[in-house]
């Protein structure tokens, strides 16, 4: 079995760097992950959970003093993004789960990202503060107000050092757009615009207004009983402003041209792949409805993920993709218990790496996989606390499917489908991932790294 | 019956989704819903299509046999059959019939009759003349539904020493089946289970279904009249789950609850209401059922 899965013909070894969150085996619902996100330059490492929350960590600059942390990251900044509503017009709690996190590219010193729950999007500024202005004429050191009858002279308030502070406020307030559940989030390349998706409607929203929004995509139907299918994922291109793609349940991806028309309903390009019909079953719809897409960093090529499988489309091709991944090919035949308990509606994220040489994705048991493009290699690894040692490489694990279990492989059977990993995130440019397992987020670095 | 208990299974399964859906956290979630109902639509074609095609028949089930059960329906349809079977209820017929085999003959249109030919070359051809080829033309009949019915058929099937016809009639019986359910399908499937054959329906159905609008139409005909079949069949367990969750969808479609989507409202507030009368005796408008939460 191979070590690890690398570009270029090198064998990366990964290795087991951080673990954040509780080691309680009672885990509260709110502190359950729901989206992990790298910035643009690697260096932030956000996380949303269902409570609301956010947390921001920051690598550690590597320096000659502590050579042994090797760009660790810390916390920097944990916020309370989004709150339980209630909607009292249709008597819906809205939940406060954080569904998706997407950065801005940095423009100044401050950062920005977008947050959304089903219902609103918010910008938020994170911003440090290490000076703080002292000397105020009107007002004390410990902030009460000064009687003005009582002061006699004036004062030039001066800027002191101070402990650093990471403030977080939100900045804007997208809200009330959406009839349906917000599922995606995408910045557009432009930076001034970004999109978000509904079951049934994507939007444009410009960054700088509020109060209206661009509705691009509308696949409501006049009657709901004539609805087929929902949108399940969208994302704007990376390099071209006016194209973005969303995913469906029915297992297609369409591309829009904005330039086209105003409303987007009519697609640019249509993806697809012939189904298969030797696979017919009761739930080969479901299993067939897309999870997630995620242009390739080069823009040449998309990533779909649906439940059992990854697939890499080439934009110019649209009658099947270039490249299929069996994530878990042996719970095709399990699907019925899947059903029962649930499992098979799990929403499952796909990665590139920066290089778009490799493709990582979450599975049960709290594995996950990595496949390489180049030399067709995949990998098996596993989150979990037993692998945690500082910089232990991680084993490569193996699912038995049938037949003689060897040693150190685990049966389908005895799978933990409470653990999944629905999750992950790679670092821009460096061999870096964070894989999110359930409340708990793992960092795993490449050894030569 | 495995695989009608397993349909059944499964759309119990199904409704209670449904109807958990409505108290969870975040309200409906459409595209889960969407989902579920997909699956209890061919869960439910399963099910029913096994009375429907003893109703249809009226023919007796003898043993677990497959091509006797097709040979008694043989005889209602076609004077001139060659064999005479004893008459049975539909009930009868369907109890008994082997799990993989009982469906194919079975999921048919209503204007079809199942097909167990004594000698299936010559039989097949009557009901196949209004769709279908040859029954010999194995991939003849295939290619008319845009399907590869006959990749699944031999293993399953056929009690009786098989030739090769009878293979195909099989399959083209059930791709011809498949076709006209396709017609009515609105893009969404109604496929049998893995076990069975013939299953590449769904880019039948959404080429059909593309077809024009009268598409959705004639699944509501075809639908109840499956249902007006079920009606005569012992549909209890059915009938029950449908009660029991009836009950719940009515209570949930009254003005007095208000209901999650203030768009669906408009649409379908009056269509919610017609549907929850409906709702007992006809299982057919789930997607209404869905989409007035």
């Amino acid at each position: 079995a191979m070590a690890g899965v690398g570009g270029g013909g090198n064998d990366f070894q990964w290795c087991f760097s951080q673990v954040k969150g509780a080691i309680d085996e009672d885990v509260a619902e709110a502190d359950i992950i729901s989206t992990v996100e790298f910035n643009y330059s690697g260096e932030l490492l956000a996380t949303g959970d269902k409570g609301g929350r956010v947390v921001i960590f920051q690598r550690e600059q590597e320096s000659k003093n502590r050579p042994l942390s090797r760009g660790e990251y810390n916390v920097y900044s944990t916020f309370q993004s989004h709150e339980p509503e209630f909607d009292y017009l249709k008597s819906l709690e809205i939940e406060e789960k954080i569904n998706k996190i997407r950065w801005l590219p940095q423009q100044n010193a401050a950062h920005f990202l977008l947050s959304t729950n089903d219902k609103t999007i918010k910008l938020w500024k994170i911003s440090e503060r290490d000076k703080r202005a002292e000397g105020y004429n009107l007002k004390d050191e410990d902030g009460r107000l000064r009687d003005p009858f009582r002061i006699t002279t004036l004062r030039v308030p001066v800027l002191m050092p101070m402990d650093l502070m990471v403030e977080a406020s939100p900045r804007r307030i997208f809200a009330n757009a959406h009839t349906y559940h917000i599922n995606s989030i995408s910045v557009n390349s432009d930076h001034e615009t970004y999109l978000s998706a509904d079951d049934l409607r994507i939007n444009l929203w410009h960054l700088e207004i509020t109060d209206r929004s661009f509705n691009i995509v509308d696949i409501k139907p006049a009657n709901m009983e004539e609805l087929t299918e929902v949108i399940t994922a969208a994302e704007c291109h990376p390099h071209q402003c006016n194209v973005f793609v969303y995913s469906s349940s029915k297992g297609t991806i369409r591309l829009c041209d904005m330039r086209a028309a105003a409303l987007c309903d009519r697609h640019s390009k249509f993806f697809e792949e012939p189904e298969d019909p030797s696979s017919r079953s009761f739930f080969s719809e479901i299993i067939s409805s897309i999870s997630d897409v995620k242009f390739s960093h080069s823009g040449r090529y998309m990533m779909t993920r649906d439940y059992l499988s990854v697939k890499v489309w080439d934009l110019n091709m649209e009658n099947r993709p270039v490249e299929t991944y069996q994530v878990h090919e042996y719970l095709r035949s399990k699907l019925c218990s899947l059903y029962e308990n649930d499992c098979i509606f799990d929403k499952f994220e796909c990665c590139w790496n920066g290089s778009d040489s490799a493709i990582m994705t979450g599975s049960y048991n709290n594995f996950f996989r990595m496949f390489d493009r180049n030399t067709r290699r995949d990998i098996t690894l596993e989150a979990s606390r037993e692998n945690s040692k500082p910089r232990a490489m991680l084993k490569p694990r193996k699912v038995c499917t049938g037949g003689k279990r060897k040693k150190d492989e685990i049966s389908v059977d005895s799978l933990d489908f409470n653990k999944k990993i629905l999750h992950t995130a790679w670092h821009p440019k460096e061999n870096v991932i964070a894989v999110a397992a359930t409340n708990n987020l793992y960092i795993f670095q490449d050894k030569i790294n | 019956m495995e695989y009608k208990v397993e349909a059944h299974r499964i759309m119990s399964i199904s409704l209670g989704k449904i109807y958990n859906s409505r108290v969870q956290r975040g309200g409906i979630k459409l595209h889960k819903n969407l989902l579920v109902s997909l699956v209890l639509r061919s869960a439910r074609q399963v099910y029913l299509s096994d009375y429907y095609g003893g109703v249809c028949l009226n023919a007796q089930h003898v043993e677990a046999k497959e091509w006797e059960l097709m040979d008694g329906d043989q005889e209602k349809l076609i004077p001139a059959s060659e064999e005479s079977l004893p008459s049975t209820t539909a009930c009868d017929q369907t109890e008994a019939a082997e799990v993989p085999e009982a469906p194919q003959p079975e999921e048919t249109d209503s204007s079809l009759a199942v097909e167990g030919p004594e000698d299936p070359c010559e039989a097949v051809e009557g009901p196949e003349d209004t769709s279908s080829t040859e029954p010999q033309a194995e991939q003849e009949s295939s290619s008319s539904v845009d399907s590869t019915c006959d990749v699944s058929v031999p293993s399953p099937v056929v009690s009786e020493p098989q030739c090769e016809a009878k293979q195909a009639t099989v399959s083209s019986l059930d791709c011809e089946t498949d076709a006209n359910l396709a017609m009515s399908a609105e893009g969404n499937s109604h496929q049998p289970p893995k076990a069975h054959s013939c299953s590449n329906r769904k880019r039948s159905a959404e080429k059909k279904a593309s077809h024009g609008s009268p598409v959705k139409r004639t699944k509501v005909t075809s639908s109840n009249a499956d249902e007006e079949e079920a009606e005569e069949m012992d549909t209890s367990n059915v009938s029950n789950l449908i009660t029991i969750f009836g009950s719940s969808f009515s209570g949930l479609l009254s003005k007095d609850n208000s209901e999650p989507e203030a768009e669906t409202d408009e649409s379908d507030s009056g269509s919610g209401q017609i549907c929850c009368d409906q709702m007992l005796k006809n299982l057919n408008p789930w997607n209404t059922a869905i989409v007035a939460f």
